[in-house]
């Protein structure tokens, strides 16, 4: 049944966070304001390479309205950041190695003194070659930016021997994958508000995925104790992955600590897309091979990625688009290995997809190749070579069974548009009365992994309390960027406890409040809040209805939870609201879990246990004048489990789908000798409404097998993965070209014209 | 507005009504009317995103018609009037708010004050627009998160609400 308002009924329901969000009463951490204030900016080299000769701030000191102007001799400890492995410095000190890379940091009474202050720092350069192309820059006699030398992180799988596979095969299909620098194009800018307290503490209200991992990094570099600080983190204006690595964060800090003023940083576009991350590029060598019945028998790969000038999370990155590379199929020899390469080009890392974006569209573009030369339907040769759900996962680990895999591919062997597909094939119905549009539908295929995987600490808990005041507190260390996270929390404690939406008030995003829960990334939190909720569910429940019992006069087992209160099972009325539960409760009531997310029992780092799959059909017009590609429908199929938020599910997926969407078709951070091309929105193009008037169908599968005690797999991510390889494979039946590299450039696609070339407009080849 | 450019420029009065309200501002003719609203009025429903008039989260109705207030200076509002996100809201929810509500037409919610200023720019001036004239008119408006399935359903459902309560 299709995900949408209508077939949810009473499930769908209206956001929490929706009043203020409507209203505009919402305040952002970057709306926030003190009294006195002053204002924070950074100064970032001008260029991509250099050594520092030397930094005067003297003239930027004496500048009017200047309070403060911070360089690498006044950060008090660690001079380095990275969640992983902390080696970008806060601020450069002998080298920069990226446009991005900080220099200098001033406080000034409003932004324009801020911003002249930054005028009149003079720092002298010695320019260096630049790296800007990872093959190079493995290189025996290129510069090496760091100490381990320019391969940040190699990855290698492999099994049975490829090489004498490849010369047992049919057919060897052998082709290069390119994909782009995307970015993450949040529409809140970095930034927030930095406060030091009269005790001593700084409390730090700025957007991040996982206030605790902020808070040890703030800690690191300022060399303070974690109880000095407090981390604010929600609500936050999208983040996609890309807030989650500290970015303003610590130049606030050190202004606000060094000038005893809250400190207000909120950064412009052209600063954002300059200093944050982007998608991983990576170039994507596969050599597929099956044998004359279709089935693979060996496949090898080699990624090379461009990680940019710092670790950040590049390696894990990697790893994933290791794992994801192999993917859902079964191959009897593989070879892969994987390169992540420093550079002197922009910052990549965490972003929505994790690497697997990357790696589907390379590996499903491998399948419709050999299944065209194979003369197969692309749907059946998937069919034949997947994991059935008894089979381990891409790294030969044991992971979480379900039938995902085949519910999905089911439901697109059935869907109306990919029977439209064959009906196109055989030109039994009709396309367009205007030679020049031709249209596709494609198809493709993916498993996702959730949570960081084996070797990376990935906890998990939460806590549920009677409040003073008589409200269900829901306490958990995650962050609302505007997925919904608050929405299910509700939606779990509405349906899974019965109380009502008035009765619970949910915290979250506050290091002096909530416990840590780990981060919120991996399409792991609703996941870890569902099962939080389950081993909550007992020992919480029967706390308050023992105490409300000891206070009825009645056996706990006679009462239960109600929406406003405490009700005998007997009847419908509520005899005991919570707030009076709380105020003539004895005991203080609250039940706190902490647990890891789950994980396969193998030694492979970064191999996933739980997986969502799904599968998306997308049929597109392509307008062979212009060369551009309009997606006129989409469906997808996602096994995902149990849908906690159906209007939130539908919108990860619409979501996510947009995202992929750009990634095909449009977006591209290009640069050129380190330097940005594009510095802002008018020329870093994003899909806008009329990009998405096509129709967008969501099918969740919501199978589970009957012992499964996982509940939901993530959904943040997996609709930004499928969609680039349907596309392309649409693309390829309308145009009859193979897409290699995204975005698909509208060169790539164009005709000459009919009328030019004298062939009958009816002539389709 | 800060103290280094109102010396480098001479202020003078700004007198415009700003969500139904008389307001006399001092300020410079250059100064950015997203920052008078934002930093003098502290209305900070109305969003800072691009800077540059491409993204929407700073839209607001000047004259009923929907402007980037990033790119409106303080003597282009002489004598307008003006409505912000938080003017829209002052009687309870408009049934615009209301379906974007409902139907989910928001995730992170930072591009949709200005998309609901061009939705309500919209539907004053055209009640029941086409798909083609609903597209060219949020064009302007940048959302990340949702895709704009929900936006689309919501614009639909507002038409709609806004139809039955004539």
């Amino acid at each position: 049944m299709l995900l949408n308002r209508e077939n949810s009924g009473s499930r769908w329901r209206i956001r929490p966070d929706g009043a203020g969000k409507v209203t505009g009463g919402l305040v952002y951490l970057t709306d926030m304001t003190a009294q006195p204030m002053l204002y924070g900016l950074v100064l970032r080299s001008e260029h991509p390479h250099a050594r520092i000769i030397s930094i005067q701030t003297e003239r930027a000191k004496q500048h009017k309205g200047v309070h403060a102007v911070l360089t690498h001799r006044d950060i008090p400890g660690l001079n380095a950041f990275g969640i992983a492995h902390p080696d970008q410095p806060v601020l450069c000190a002998d080298t920069v190695l990226y446009v991005g890379d900080a220099l200098v940091a001033v406080a000034a009474e409003s932004m324009e003194l801020a911003q002249e202050a930054l005028e009149l720092v003079e720092i002298e350069y010695e320019v260096l070659e630049i790296l800007e192309d990872p093959e190079k820059a493995l290189l025996a006699d290129a510069p090496q930016l760091h100490k381990g030398g320019n391969a940040m992180h190699r990855t290698a799988f492999a099994r049975g021997d490829v090489d004498e596979a490849f010369k047992q095969c049919a057919i060897v299909v052998e082709e290069t994958y390119y994909t782009p620098r995307q970015m993450h194009t949040y529409m809140e800018t970095e930034g927030g508000l930095f406060v030091p307290g009269e005790d001593g503490r700084l409390t730090v209200y700025s957007p991040t995925q996982h206030g605790f991992m902020d808070r040890m990094q703030l800690a690191r570099i300022l060399a303070v104790s974690l109880e000095q600080i407090r981390i604010v983190s929600s609500p936050i204006g999208g983040s996609f992955g890309g807030k989650d690595e500290l970015n303003v964060q610590p130049y606030g800090a050190l202004l606000a600590i060094q000038t005893g003023r809250a400190i207000k940083m909120h950064n412009s576009r052209q600063e954002s897309v300059r200093a944050g991350l982007k998608r991983h590029p990576m170039r994507m060598a596969m050599k597929t091979g099956v044998d004359a019945a279709g089935r693979l028998l060996a496949h090898q790969v080699d990624i090379l990625s461009d990680t940019g000038p710092y670790s950040t999370l590049g390696a894990e990155v990697l790893n994933f688009a290791t794992e994801h590379v192999i993917g859902p199929y079964k191959y009897e020899n593989l070879n892969v290995k994987g390169i992540s390469v420093f550079t002197n080009n922009g910052m990549s890392g965490e972003f929505r997809g994790f690497g697997g974006n990357q790696a589907i569209f390379a590996l499903e573009g491998q399948m419709d190749r050999l299944a065209e030369r194979l003369g197969m339907s692309p749907w059946q040769f998937r069919k034949l070579n997947m994991r059935q759900k008894e089979d381990l996962g891409p790294f030969d680990q044991p992971i979480a069974m379900t039938e995902g895999a085949e519910r999905v591919w089911t439901a697109v062997e059935k869907s109306r548009l990919w029977q439209e597909k064959t009906l196109l094939e055989q030109s039994a119905i009709a396309v367009s009365t205007d030679p020049w549009l031709k249209i596709g539908i494609g198809a493709a295929f993916t498993m996702h992994g959730a949570g960081l995987g084996v070797g990376i600490p990935d906890p998990a808990g939460g806590r549920l309390q009677l409040a003073a005041d008589g409200k269900i507190e829901a306490v958990f260390g995650y962050e609302e960027f505007g997925q919904g996270l608050l929405a299910s929390l509700e939606q779990m404690l509405i349906e899974q406890f019965g109380f009502g939406a008035a009765d619970i008030r949910m915290i979250i995003g506050d290091t002096d409040i909530v416990p840590d829960s780990g981060s919120t990334t991996a399409s792991r939190a609703t996941a870890m809040m569902w099962k939080s909720l389950q081993r909550l569910k007992k020992p919480f429940t029967d706390q308050l209805l023992k105490e409300a019992g000891a206070i009825m006069g009645c056996q706990a087992e006679e009462l239960q939870l109600r929406e406003g209160g405490i009700g005998k099972q007997t009847n419908d009325q509520v005899l005991l609201s919570y707030a009076d539960l709380a105020s003539k409760a004895i005991f203080p009531i609250s039940s706190e879990t902490s647990f890891s997310f789950p994980t396969s029992p193998t030694e492979r780092v970064g191999a996933h246990f739980m997986y969502t799959y799904s599968a998306v059909v997308v049929k597109v017009e392509l307008n062979t004048l212009t060369g551009r590609v309009k997606v006129l429908q989409q469906y997808h199929a996602v096994a995902a489990g149990p849908v906690i938020n159906p209007q939130g599910y539908l919108g990860q997926i619409e979501g996510g789908s947009s995202m992929a969407l750009g990634f095909t078709l449009l977006e591209d951070a290009v640069m050129d000798k380190g330097h940005y091309m594009t510095r802002n929105l008018d020329t870093y193009l994003i899909p806008t409404i009329a990009d998405q008037l096509g129709l967008v169908e969501v099918e969740p599968i919501e199978h589970l097998p009957e012992q499964d005690e996982y509940g939901p797999r993530g959904i943040g991510e997996v609709g930004s993965v499928t969609l680039a390889p349907a596309i392309a494979a649409a693309v390829r039946q309308a145009s009859g070209k193979w897409v290699t590299k995204l975005p698909i450039e509208p060169e790539f696609l164009q005709e000459t014209p009919f009328f030019l070339t004298g062939a009958s407009g009816n002539d389709r080849t | 507005m800060t103290e280094h450019s109102k010396q480098a420029e001479s202020t003078f009065a700004l007198r415009c009504v700003i969500n139904g309200e008389a307001q006399t501002i001092e300020t410079t003719a250059s100064a950015r009317l997203l920052t008078l609203i934002r930093d003098e009025l502290e209305l900070t429903g109305t969003k800072r995103s691009c800077d540059i008039g491409r993204c929407g989260a700073c839209m607001v109705l000047m004259e009923g018609e929907a402007v980037n207030s990033c790119l409106a200076m303080a003597y282009q509002c002489a004598g307008k009037s003006i409505t912000t996100i938080e003017g829209i809201s002052k009687g309870g929810f408009d049934p615009i708010q209301q379906a974007f509500l409902e139907e989910g037409g928001f995730q992170c919610g930072y591009c949709t004050p200005g998309m609901i200023v061009s939705v309500k720019g919209l539907l004053d001036s055209n009640p029941s627009p086409s798909e083609d004239e609903i597209a060219e008119a949020l064009s302007g408006n940048i959302c990340r998160c949702t895709g704009y399935g929900g936006i689309r359903r919501a614009v639909t459902r507002a038409i709609e609400g806004r139809m039955l309560a004539k």
